[in-house]
C-alpha cells in the first residue's frame, strides 16, 4: 500500500512538473527565419511574431518589440512594425560571422522579457578549387590536392570525382581534418586516361573546379631503386661501379635516374650529368673519383620522359675506390744531432706521413737513400717516420719514398751539407744562400738569396756583336757573363763605339739588358764598339767589335727601282694602246693601201650611179665634183676566196665577154651596148641612159681594202680604158666554178649576171635563173640602171651606211633562192656590168641586181 | 561449353567486375549509338599497346604464382594441368585490319576478365592466404578493365562501334575443388599465351 502511494506521488509530481515546465518552454513568439546561413555583406532580415496568448497575458503588441544582436539593443531606425504581431528587424552589410539574434518585448514598462532567439551564421560561398594535381605512387593509390580557395567561414564539403570514358568511379570524400586532398579507394590503372575534378559545396552553394584529364602513368612517384652496391675496380682506381634493382614498374615503363655522391667526410653532394642516366639501366659506373677515398652514393628515379614525379632517394650506400700509388713524396728534414765524434756525425732524418688524398692507399714502408758524392748507396726501409744514420762529414744526398701496395711514390731528395761547409767560402764567389723554415707540422717554402763574400771586379768583359746594321742604326746584343767571371753583382755595362775618325761615344746600359740600339749613326760608315761590364768594385772591358753601316737603307734601292720600272712599263702600255686605237690613221700615213691590180676582182658596177640612191656616204665623200657622175663599181677582199683568185676570175670575166659571148669588147655592160667605145655618162639620169646606147661607161674599181684592211683613201675615177680583155677572159666557166666551189654568196651573182649579160638571145627554157632573167634586163638594156656597191666586210659595210648594207642582203637572198620560178625572178633584174683596169686600178662593170620598187628599166 | 550472356556470368561480373566492362551484350548493329562520358584521349593506341606490354610482362609471373600457390602435383605437371587447351576461346587474327583486331581484342580481354573474375573469387576459397596471388589476380584484372575502356573507346570514338558481341569461358562454380584449380592453371596458361601474341599484334 505504501508503495503503491509512493509511486502514485510520484506520477503525480512528474505530471505537475512536465505540465509547469512546458508552460515556461512555451515561447511568446519566434523568429523567422529559424536557423540563416548569410552571405557576408549581404543584406538579411528577420521578423518577430509574437502569439495571441503572450499578447494578452502582457499586454503588448509589435510595437513593444525590440532587437537585440549579441545582447545589444538594435537602434530602432533597422525595425519595421509589419502589423499588430509582428515586427522586423533589417541588418546591411553582414560582416560578423556569428550573430546571436533575440526578438524581445518590454512588458509592464520596465521588464525586458526575451521572446525568441536564433543564431545567424554567415559565411561565404565555396570559391572554385584551383590547381588539381594527382600523384600516383607506386603501390598506392591515387592521391589528389587542390587549393580551396578562400576561406568560407562554413562547413564545406570538397568531392574528389573521376571517370574514365566509358564509367564513373566512386567519389572521393574529402576527412575534415584534411579538407584540400583525398585518396581514391581503386588501384591506379595505368594508360588509360582519366578525368578528375573537385567540387566544392557549403549551405551558400556548389562549385567544380576545372577537369583535368591525365594517364596516371604520367603522375607516378615510382619506388626508388633498392640494393644499391657499390664496387671498385682493381685496374682503375678512379672509378667505382654502382648496381642496384629497378622497382618492378621497369617492366612498362622507362626510367630514368639521378646520382648523387660525395666523399664521406664532405656535406654536399655531387651530380652525374643528367645525360649519362637517361634511360633504363641497373648500373652506372662513376668516373674522375679520387684514388683510395670512401664515397657515398644515393640515387633516385623518374619516368623517363620526365612525366610525373622523382622517387624518393634509396638508402646510401658507400664504397672505396681502389689504392693509386702516392702521388707526392713525403716532407723531409734532417736534424743533425748535437753530439759527434770525429769524422762521423749523427744526422736525424725525419718526414711527415703523407695525407690520405696524397697517399693514395696504405703507406706500407718509406724507402731511404743516401748517397755520399756520386759513389756510396745506402738503403733504408723504414716503417717509422724518421730514421737516425750515422754520417761522415762530407756532403750527403738523402732521398726518400713512399710505398702503397700499388707503388711507390715519386723521390723527395734532401741534400746533407758536408760538416765543414762554413770554412770554405771564398771572395768574389757567388753563394746562393736558401733558408728553409721548420715548422711542427714540416718544412715551410725555402727562400734563396745570392750572395758574395766579397765582389771584385769581372775578370772578362761581355763580347758585344751586332743583331741588326741599319743605315742609321745599330742593333747590339751580348750574353750575360757566366757567373763564375762576373765576380760580383754586374751593376750596368758601358757601351764605346766611335768611327775611325771621330770621337768615342759612352752609353750606359742596365744590367737587365741584354741588347741596345744605337741611332743617329752615319752610313756607309766603319764602327767600332766595345762594352765593358761593372761590377760595384769596377769593370772590365770586352773585345772591340767593328761594323760597317750600310750606304742604302734596306728596301731604299727597291724603293726607286720599282716605280721607275712601273712608270717604264705603264707608258709602253699606254703608246701601245693608242697605236692601236690610232691604227688606221697611221696605217693611212705610213704604209696606206695600195690595191694589187693582180689580185683585184668585180664587185659591182653601174653605168649610170644615180645620186639619190644608197650612196649617200660616197655622195658626201665625193661631193665636191671631182668625180661627178660616177659610175662606181666596188671590189672588195674576198674573205672567203684569195684576192689574187678573184682577180684571176676578173679576168676570165673578161676575156669571156670577149671571146665567148662574142660582144664587143667584153668590158662589162659594152656588149649590151650599141658601141664599145668608151663612153662618158652624164649626170643627168635620161641623158645617161640615153649615152649609153652610145658609148661604153668606165668606172673605177674602189676596193675597200685589200684583205681586212681598210683602204687609206677610196678613189674614184671614170675609166675610158679600152683595154683589151685578158686571156682569162675567155673561159668564163672556169670563173663560175670556182664561185661555185668557193659557196660565196657575193660573188657569185656577179658572175652569173656577167654571164647573162652576154647571152642575151639565149632564150632556152634550160637556162639558169640569171640567163632568164637576162632575158627581161636585156630589153631594157638602155635602161638607166644602178649599180650596186657590194661590201664584204661587215665593218666596212657599217662605214658605208646602213642601205648599203641592205642592199647586199637583198643579193644574197636572192642566190639563196636559186633556180626559181618566174616570179623569183622577175624580183630581180639584171644589168650589165663594165671592168676596166686602168693604171693599176680595177676597174670593171659588174652585173647589179636592182630591187623591186627601186629603180627599175626606164 | 560456351555460355553466353546468361547463368552464373553476370552475376560473377556483378561480384568481380566492374561495370561496363565485359557485360554480355546481344548482337547489335555496328553502328549503334555509342556514348562516351568524355571525349576519347588521342592517344589511344599507344596505350592500348602498352597495355598489352604490361600485361604480357606480368603474365608469367601471374602463371608461375598461380600453380606454385596450388602445390602438387600442380608445379611438377604443368604439361598435363596446365597445358592450354582452352576451347572456345575467342580467336585472334594479327593480320585483320585495326577494326577487326579491336574487336577481337575485345572479346578475348573480355573473356580473360571474366575467367579472372572466376579465379580470383576460387582461390580466395582454396588458398587464402595466397594474399600475393590474390594482389596479382586483381592487378591483372583491373589491367584488363583499362584495356577494355580503351578498346570500347577506339571502337566508339574511330568505329562507332558500340556494343561488341562477347563470350565467356565455363563456369567454375559448381566443380570441384581440383577441378577448379586445374581450369584456373589451364586459363592462366593460355592467358600468358595468346597476351605475347597480341603484344606482338599492337
Amino acid at each position: 500500500m505504501l508503495t503503491l502511494q509512493t509511486w502514485t506521488v510520484q506520477a503525480l509530481f512528474i505530471f505537475l512538473s512536465t505540465e509547469s515546465l512546458g508552460e515556461l518552454l512555451d515561447p511568446c513568439g519566434y523568429i523567422n527565419p529559424e536557423s540563416p546561413v548569410v552571405q557576408l555583406g549581404s543584406n538579411f532580415t528577420a521578423v518577430c511574431v509574437l502569439k495571441e496568448k503572450c499578447m494578452d497575458y502582457f499586454h503588448v503588441n509589435a510595437n513593444y518589440i525590440f532587437w537585440k544582436t549579441n545582447h545589444a539593443t538594435v537602434p530602432h531606425e533597422q525595425y519595421t512594425v509589419i502589423n499588430r504581431t509582428a515586427s522586423s528587424v533589417t541588418f546591411t552589410d553582414i560582416s560578423l560571422l556569428n550573430i546571436q539574434l533575440t526578438c524581445n518585448i518590454r512588458t509592464f514598462g520596465q521588464i525586458d522579457q526575451n521572446v525568441y532567439g536564433i543564431r545567424i551564421i554567415s559565411g561565404l560561398p565555396p570559391e572554385k578549387p584551383k590547381n588539381l594535381s594527382c600523384i600516383v605512387k607506386e603501390g598506392e593509390k591515387m592521391t589528389c590536392q587542390w587549393d580551396p580557395g578562400r576561406e568560407t567561414y562554413l562547413e564545406t564539403n570538397f568531392t574528389l570525382k573521376s571517370e574514365w570514358a566509358t564509367e564513373k568511379f566512386d567519389d572521393c570524400k574529402t576527412k575534415r581534418d584534411n579538407p584540400t586532398s583525398c585518396t581514391v579507394d581503386y588501384s591506379p590503372v595505368y594508360f588509360v586516361n582519366i578525368e578528375v575534378w573537385v567540387e566544392a559545396e557549403n549551405a551558400l552553394g556548389k562549385v567544380a573546379s576545372d577537369h583535368i584529364n591525365f594517364d596516371p602513368v604520367d603522375k607516378v612517384k615510382p619506388f626508388p631503386p633498392h640494393n644499391l652496391s657499390v664496387s671498385n675496380s682493381e685496374e682503375l682506381s678512379s672509378i667505382l661501379k654502382l648496381t642496384w634493382i629497378n622497382s618492378s614498374i621497369k617492366s612498362f615503363m622507362k626510367l630514368k635516374y639521378d646520382i648523387q655522391y660525395r666523399t664521406k667526410d664532405a656535406s654536399t653532394w655531387s651530380q652525374i650529368p643528367p645525360e649519362d642516366t637517361a634511360s633504363t639501366r641497373s648500373s652506372f659506373t662513376v668516373q674522375d673519383l679520387k684514388p683510395f677515398t670512401e664515397y657515398v652514393f644515393r640515387i633516385r628515379c623518374m619516368k623517363e620522359d620526365g612525366k610525373g614525379f622523382w622517387s624518393d632517394w634509396s638508402a646510401e650506400e658507400s664504397g672505396i675506390t681502389y689504392e693509386d700509388r702516392p702521388s707526392k713524396a713525403p716532407s723531409f728534414w734532417y736534424k743533425m744531432e748535437p753530439s759527434h765524434t770525429h769524422g762521423c756525425r749523427p744526422v736525424q732524418l725525419i718526414w711527415k706521413t703523407l695525407p690520405p688524398f696524397e697517399a693514395n692507399g696504405k703507406i706500407l714502408d718509406y724507402e731511404v737513400t743516401l748517397k755520399r758524392w756520386k759513389s756510396h748507396l745506402q738503403n733504408y726501409t723504414v716503417n717509422d717516420t724518421k730514421l737516425t744514420v750515422n754520417l761522415t762529414n762530407d756532403h750527403y744526398i738523402a732521398t726518400l719514398t713512399a710505398r702503397n701496395l700499388v707503388g711507390k711514390s715519386d723521390a723527395s731528395v734532401l741534400p746533407i751539407p758536408a760538416y765543414d761547409f762554413q770554412g770554405n767560402l771564398a771572395e768574389s764567389k757567388c753563394y746562393l744562400i736558401t733558408v728553409t723554415p721548420v715548422y711542427d707540422n714540416g718544412p715551410g717554402s725555402p727562400q734563396s738569396i745570392k750572395a758574395y763574400l766579397k765582389q771584385a771586379p769581372p775578370s772578362k768583359g761581355p763580347t758585344v756583336r751586332t743583331k741588326k746594321v741599319g743605315k742609321n742604326e745599330a742593333v747590339l746584343e751580348w750574353d750575360q757573363l757566366p757567373v763564375d767571371v762576373q765576380n760580383g753583382f754586374i751593376r750596368n755595362y758601358t757601351i764605346f763605339y766611335k768611327t775611325n775618325i771621330g770621337n768615342e761615344t759612352a752609353v750606359n746600359v742596365d744590367s737587365s739588358h741584354t741588347e741596345y740600339t744605337l741611332s743617329s749613326l752615319t752610313s756607309d760608315t766603319l764602327y767600332m764598339v766595345r762594352m765593358a761590364a761593372y761590377t760595384d768594385e769596377g769593370g772590365m772591358d770586352g773585345p772591340e767589335f767593328t761594323f760597317t753601316t750600310p750606304k742604302f737603307a734596306q728596301g731604299e734601292i727597291e724603293a726607286i727601282v720599282v716605280p721607275v720600272c712601273l712608270a717604264f712599263l705603264l707608258t709602253t702600255l699606254l703608246g701601245v694602246l693608242f697605236c692601236f686605237n690610232k691604227r688606221d690613221l697611221i696605217k693611212k700615213h705610213i704604209w696606206p693601201n695600195v690595191p694589187d691590180p693582180s689580185k683585184s676582182h668585180i664587185a659591182q658596177w653601174s653605168p649610170h650611179t644615180p645620186p639619190r640612191h644608197n650612196f649617200n656616204s660616197k655622195d658626201q665623200m665625193y661631193s665636191d665634183g671631182n668625180f661627178t657622175d660616177v659610175s662606181v663599181v666596188e671590189i672588195e677582199a674576198n674573205d672567203k676566196k684569195p684576192f689574187p683568185e678573184d682577180l684571176k676570175s676578173l679576168d676570165l670575166f673578161k676575156k669571156e665577154k670577149i671571146s665567148t659571148e662574142g660582144h664587143s669588147s667584153g668590158i662589162g655592160g659594152s656588149s649590151c651596148m650599141s658601141s664599145s667605145r668608151p663612153s662618158i655618162s652624164s649626170s643627168d639620169e635620161n641623158e645617161s641612159a640615153q649615152n649609153t646606147s652610145s658609148t661604153v661607161q668606165y668606172s673605177t674599181v674602189v676596193h675597200s681594202g685589200y684583205r681586212h684592211q681598210v683602204p687609206s683613201v677610196q678613189v674614184f675615177s671614170r675609166s675610158e680604158s679600152t683595154q683589151p680583155l685578158l686571156d682569162s677572159e675567155e673561159r668564163p666557166e672556169e670563173l663560175q666554178l670556182v664561185d661555185n666551189v668557193d659557196g660565196s654568196d657575193v660573188i657569185l651573182p656577179r658572175q652569173q649576171y656577167f654571164k647573162q649579160n652576154c647571152s642575151q638571145h639565149e632564150t632556152s627554157p634550160d637556162v639558169s635563173q640569171f640567163e632568164r632573167s637576162k632575158q627581161v634586163s636585156s630589153v631594157n638594156d638602155e635602161d638607166f640602171v644602178r649599180l650596186k656597191q657590194q661590201q664584204i666586210s661587215d665593218h666596212i659595210s657599217q662605214s658605208y651606211g646602213s642601205g648599203q648594207m641592205k642592199m647586199f642582203q637583198e643579193v644574197s637572198a636572192a642566190d639563196a633562192f636559186g633556180p626559181g620560178t618566174e616570179g623569183q625572178v622577175e624580183r630581180f633584174e639584171t644589168v650589165g656590168m663594165e671592168a676596166v683596169i686602168d693604171e693599176g686600178m680595177p676597174k670593171s662593170y659588174l652585173p647589179q641586181t636592182v630591187r623591186r620598187g627601186g629603180y627599175m628599166p626606164q | 561449353m560456351k555460355v553466353l550472356a546468361a547463368g552464373v556470368v553476370p552475376l560473377l561480373l556483378v561480384l568481380h567486375w566492374k561495370h561496363g566492362a565485359g557485360s554480355p551484350l546481344p548482337i547489335t548493329p555496328v553502328n549503334a549509338t555509342c556514348v562516351t562520358r568524355h571525349p576519347c584521349h588521342s592517344n589511344l593506341m599507344n596505350q592500348i599497346k602498352n597495355q598489352l606490354v604490361q600485361l604480357n610482362s606480368s603474365a608469367n609471373a601471374l602463371f608461375i604464382l598461380y600453380y606454385t600457390a596450388q602445390g602438387e602435383p600442380f608445379p611438377n605437371n604443368l604439361d598435363k594441368l596446365c597445358s592450354p587447351n582452352v576451347t572456345d576461346f575467342p580467336p585472334f587474327h594479327a593480320n585483320g585490319t585495326e577494326k577487326a583486331r579491336l574487336v577481337e581484342l575485345y572479346r578475348i580481354i573480355a573473356y580473360l576478365g571474366a575467367s579472372l573474375g572466376n579465379i580470383t573469387r576460387d582461390q580466395k576459397i582454396l588458398n587464402p592466404n595466397a594474399l600475393s596471388l590474390h594482389s596479382k589476380l586483381n592487378a591483372t584484372a583491373d589491367i584488363m578493365r583499362g584495356l577494355l575502356s580503351n578498346v570500347l573507346c577506339r571502337l566508339c570514338s574511330k568505329y562507332h562501334v558500340g556494343h561488341v558481341e562477347v563470350a565467356y569461358g565455363p563456369d567454375t562454380s559448381g566443380k570441384d575443388v581440383f577441378q577448379k584449380k586445374k581450369l584456373g592453371c589451364q586459363l592462366l596458361g593460355k592467358y600468358k599465351q595468346v597476351i605475347a601474341v597480341l603484344a606482338q599484334a599492337f
